[in-house]
């Protein structure tokens, strides 16, 4: 698919989302979801060593985060850093919007957050979620 | 919306900042029906009017042409480029009411932390006086 319609169609659904947000309609996060996956149809089409790649890459994660899907913010954040071309400062951006989102589940379950890490809690709940109802009884 | 809810009529005379260099300008659009008005969100008219009359006013003085919109992680609304394909990151605002200064300032601010884009601008339009300012980072 071509960068310029990549572009329109990003432009439209950030547009949407932002605007869905901005009116507390909950389904907002089907709309970063979208966005987040017009982003990340951006980043294969543009290499890390471009501005706009980066972008994609850094508004790929960001969207997921947005949509509540943090398997995939961090699926997308684990195969971005595995990039031998990425620059440091990607990276490092990369990991700054991750470690922001898991302040913010830690500010809302304090307790919780005592315990286990954000990505602790993830890492269990998608094993929960692969394994099934028998999982947990194993 | 927003121009006519300040009293304005198609045609008004504008003042353009353009990195710190004076003009006056006019501008112009189809003309809209006000008894609506109260169907739309009061921030949003300004928010998208300055939108409109800031893009307008870079393509027309600038021959910029949009990319894409950002997301606000990017501390900058729009990435734009130039006839050279230089990438510009835009940074947009409106005032309903009062002087455009220090909100540019604010914007000025904000834009200067993308760290991805060498050129980085923001504008800002003012509808009570209309008034538009463009000004790079390096311009304050």
């Amino acid at each position: 698919m071509e960068t310029d319609l990549l572009n329109t169609l990003v432009t439209e659904a950030i547009w949407r989302a932002e605007e869905l947000e901005a009116l507390g309609i909950r389904p907002a996060s089907s709309a970063w979801e979208d966005v987040s996956r017009i982003e990340e149809q951006l980043a294969k089409a543009l290499p890390v060593s471009e501005a706009q790649g980066r972008i994609a890459r850094r508004g790929a994660v960001d969207a997921a985060l947005k949509a509540g899907d943090y398997d995939r913010a961090q699926a997308l954040t684990d195969g971005y850093l595995a990039d031998e071309a990425a620059p440091a400062s990607l990276k490092a951006a990369l990991r700054e919007i991750l470690e922001e989102a898991d302040q913010e589940i830690a500010s809302h379950f304090q307790h919780a957050a005592k315990h286990h890490t954000p990505r602790e809690a993830r890492d269990l709940a998608r094993r929960f979620n692969e394994a099934g109802a028998f999982g947990l009884a194993a | 919306m927003a121009l006519e809810r300040n009293g304005h009529a198609p045609g008004v005379r504008v003042s353009l900042e353009l990195e710190q260099v004076l003009s006056n300008g006019s501008l112009s659009w189809p003309h809209v029906d006000m008894s609506k008005i109260d169907q739309h969100d009061h921030n949003r008219i300004t928010e998208d009017g300055a939108e409109a009359v800031a893009l307008a006013l870079a393509h027309r003085h600038r021959a910029w042409r949009i990319v894409r919109r950002m997301q606000r992680r990017e501390r900058a609304d729009w990435l734009l480029e130039d006839a050279r394909g230089n990438e510009i990151a835009l940074e947009v605002s409106g005032v309903d009411r009062g002087n455009i200064s220090g909100r540019l300032f604010e914007k000025l601010k904000q834009v200067a932390k993308n760290a991805d884009i060498d050129q980085r601008w923001a504008s800002v339009v003012g509808f009570e006086e209309p008034a538009v300012a463009l000004r790079s980072i390096g311009g304050y």
